[in-house]
């Protein structure tokens, strides 16, 4: 068990790629073989991400080298620094891990029988392992340069998967925005790493942290980085992309996206805290973090109200809520240096905003793969089609309501219990930010309230007579969330000391994560 | 050749490389031409790792008993291969989004082959 | 212990919540008694009365998805012209998007090193 855990961290991108690649060749064979391994494979993935992460948040950082005689030797002899690819898991990777693993083996549920009619599954198939495997290696590497591969695996596996069905044009025109999007946030990626690798000779996040001098050149190379980050997580001016790509893919995929977004927000937060950490200059990236979150939270919810495609909508939603997670974080990241407010309200707000991206993942996954089971029953996304779908689809209806409330912040579901963490610390920053998310919840109930309104209630049309409720394992898909929302909501105290707060402890504690990686040098 | 040239002049080509790249991004509506663009981009970024691994008079890192000091930084052209194996996959994939973009709407122009806004 | 949430001037404790819940579903339950049990079914009793006028077919007297909060967009006219404008959907428009907010967010960086 212990030789498992200690190779586990490679073990859990390898086996889902291996799976991946495995499941086209299976998939000539038999459908119900292809299924069935990839449930199992994942089952595995994710009984290893929990396994790891209890490993992580017991004991310390995994750490695990490449090639390497022994996992943790991470400097080989005669050498200063680290030459090989790390793999680096603290309390934010393994917390990341597992939502990762959680939506994805969902996603896959849900899509066996959501794409039953579909041609090409294997496909479908291979690319949403490719991109699980592509998120978990972003979430666990420890170096600069891998962290840019595996981003792009995601996005190119995530641009096939989106534009999968291409019987529409829309969706064509989805994954050519979202692919083009993502090539010109990575190469300038991939520009600042050079200008980072130019001065340090360094790929390693850890080393590079140790060594970091805050020159001019670090300093474009940061923001570079931070705009090309948020340009992947779809923040507010740069969230315009996400509401044509989430619209158009398959049902389960959305989900999996949210994830991908959530990934590339691990990425801004292992620069802005890990990798710049102490030497950045707090306050004003924190200002900036906070101000595109405001934003993000304001735009979204305004954007969304407006919409009358039901997956667009839930689109810009996403974008509002990943507002609350930047306020929370960029309060944190501006008051860094000081340990007094830290203690008094910036751990707090670092723990509601982790807390909100599971929570985001889980609420907005279930809001999506409803809004598929929708369009799956009735073959529209449009909200003006829909009327008094509440008749024939009892338990999607109340599904909905529940991903609804847990989204616009009412008790006793999870939302809440992020965002009254959130408001509450963050008020103590500035109160103007807490009344802005208030109002911002206000508003994502009406939000809702229009999607509930006008696709459950109302009479039943004649031509929805015969809508049925969707098949078994697009059920099972949902209902996995929802439970996973009233437990969050029910034992938030759980989950907050188990899960959130060794990853909060782990963003700020910068010299931890460098001394994992540089602690062998004498 | 490249004695003769101020030593910064490859850093210069690459920035004007990534200027060339995002302008055509920005300003050409045509989307093969923003698949050129995005090629463009990426190439300005291998020139420039390339460059800032380069040292003059180097060897290439191609031996196991080093004939002289001076060797070329090896790490960076890896990246560079990486870098130039990605974007073949991502041109493949954006040429054949753009080809059932034109079979479905009948232009390459990205401002008529919208259907999304709002 | 662990089901609280102590965030500053508040708390949060799910126990709590679950029996004021309860509590109002057993009201809930108890109003619902009281109600008139003995109507009959599928005849005039339990159709929809409209002043006596003819009551329009079901697909005509909903209030559609797009129609929801008419008054709200009507008030806030201005606003949306504003923040719609930019959500053109065109590729190119998002990298330039993407370049002004790199360049912006580099300039108060620097701005605010060189005043302090």
């Amino acid at each position: 068990m212990s030789t498992l855990i200690a190779h586990s961290s490679i073990l859990i991108i390898a086996v889902t790629l291996a799976t991946a690649f495995l499941t086209p060749l299976v998939g000539i064979a038999s459908k119900r073989a292809r299924n069935t391994l990839i449930v199992l494979a994942l089952a595995f993935v994710a009984f290893l991400v929990v396994a790891l992460a209890r490993d992580v948040m017991l004991n310390q950082i995994h750490v695990y080298t490449l090639g390497a005689a022994a996992p943790d030797l991470t400097i080989p002899g005669g050498a200063i620094v680290p030459v090989r690819i790390i793999l680096e898991v603290d309390g934010l990777s393994a917390f990341m891990g597992i939502v990762i693993a959680i939506v994805s083996l969902v996603a896959v549920i849900y899509s066996m029988s959501a794409l039953k009619t579909e041609t090409g599954q294997n496909g479908f198939y291979t690319l949403l392992l490719l991109m699980a495997a592509g998120m978990f290696g972003m979430v666990f590497t420890g170096d600069l340069f891998n962290l840019f591969v595996f981003l792009e695996i995601t996005s190119i596996s995530g641009a096939a998967l989106i534009a999968f069905r291409t019987k529409f044009a829309d969706s064509q025109e989805g994954g050519f925005k979202y692919i083009v999007v993502s090539a010109v946030a990575s190469l300038m990626i991939l520009f600042a790493i050079g200008l980072l690798y130019s001065q340090y000779n360094l790929l390693n996040i850890g080393a590079l942290a140790a060594t970091m001098e805050y020159t001019m050149l670090d300093r474009i190379a940061l923001v570079i980085l931070m705009s090309a980050f948020v340009m992947k997580l779809g923040g507010v001016p740069l969230h315009m992309w996400l509401s044509d790509t989430y619209s158009v893919a398959p049902a389960s995929i959305p989900a999996l996206l949210i994830v991908a977004s959530q990934a590339s927000l691990y990425a801004l937060l292992r620069t802005s805290f890990t990798l710049y950490g102490v030497t950045l200059d707090q306050s004003v990236a924190g200002w900036i973090i906070i101000i595109v979150g405001l934003l993000s939270m304001f735009v979204g919810v305004t954007m969304a109200i407006l919409q009358t495609d039901i997956t667009r909508l839930i689109a810009y939603n996403c974008v509002c809520e990943s507002g609350f997670m930047l306020v929370g974080l960029g309060v944190g990241l501006a008051v860094l240096a000081d340990p007094g407010a830290l203690d008094a309200f910036g751990t707090m707000a670092m723990n509601g905003a982790v807390f909100h991206m599971i929570n985001h993942a889980l609420f907005e996954g279930l809001l999506f793969l409803v809004a598929g089971a929708i369009f799956y029953r009735i073959g529209t996304r449009d909200l003006n089609q829909m009327c008094g779908l509440g008749h024939t689809m009892k338990l999607t209806s109340v599904l909905f309501l529940l991903g609804a409330l847990a989204s616009a912040g009412i008790p006793p579901f999870n939302g809440f219990a992020s965002k009254i963490l959130i408001y509450e610390s963050v008020y103590q920053f500035n109160p103007i930010l807490t009344m802005i998310g208030i109002l911002v919840s206000i508003l994502t109930l009406a939000v809702f309230m229009k999607v509930f309104f006008s696709a459950f209630t109302g009479a039943s049309l004649p031509r929805y007579r015969d809508v049925r409720e969707v098949p078994r394992p697009m059920v099972a898909a949902m209902i996995v969330l929802a439970a996973g929302i009233i437990f969050f909501g029910l034992f938030p105290g759980l989950v907050l000391d188990w899960i959130v707060q060794p990853a909060t402890d782990a963003l700020v504690n910068q010299g931890a994560y460098i001394d994992a990686i540089m602690g062998a040098v004498p | 050749m490249i004695h003769s040239l101020p030593g910064n002049f490859p850093f210069v080509a690459a920035v004007v490389l990534l200027g060339i790249g995002l302008y055509i991004l920005i300003f050409r509506r045509n989307l093969i031409k923003i698949v050129m663009g995005i090629a463009i981009l990426g190439s300005s970024i291998n020139l420039f790792l390339i460059t800032l691994g380069y040292r003059i008079d180097g060897d290439a890192p191609i031996y196991t008993e080093v004939p002289s000091e001076l060797m070329v930084l090896p790490v960076v052209q890896a990246l560079t291969l990486t870098n130039i194996v990605i974007g073949v996959a991502t041109s493949a994939l954006i040429l054949s989004l753009v080809i059932r973009i034109y079979r479905h709407t009948g232009t390459l122009d990205s401002v008529k082959s919208r259907r999304m806004k709002g | 212990m662990s089901l609280l949430i102590e965030a500053g001037y508040e708390f949060w404790n799910p126990i709590i919540w679950l029996i004021a819940f309860a509590v109002l579903m057993a009201l809930v339950f108890l109003f619902r008694k009281r109600g008139q049990a003995k109507y009959k079914k599928d005849t005039d009793q339990t159709r929809i009365f409209l002043c006596g006028e003819e009551v329009p077919e079901a697909e005509q007297r909903y209030v559609r998805g797009g129609n929801v909060y008419w008054g709200f967009f009507e008030t806030l006219k201005e606003y949306y012209n504003g923040v719609v404008r930019p959500h053109t959907g065109v590729v190119n428009d998002y990298v330039i998007w993407f370049v002004a907010v790199t360049a912006i967010s580099a300039i108060v960086l620097f701005i605010v090193e060189l005043a302090r």
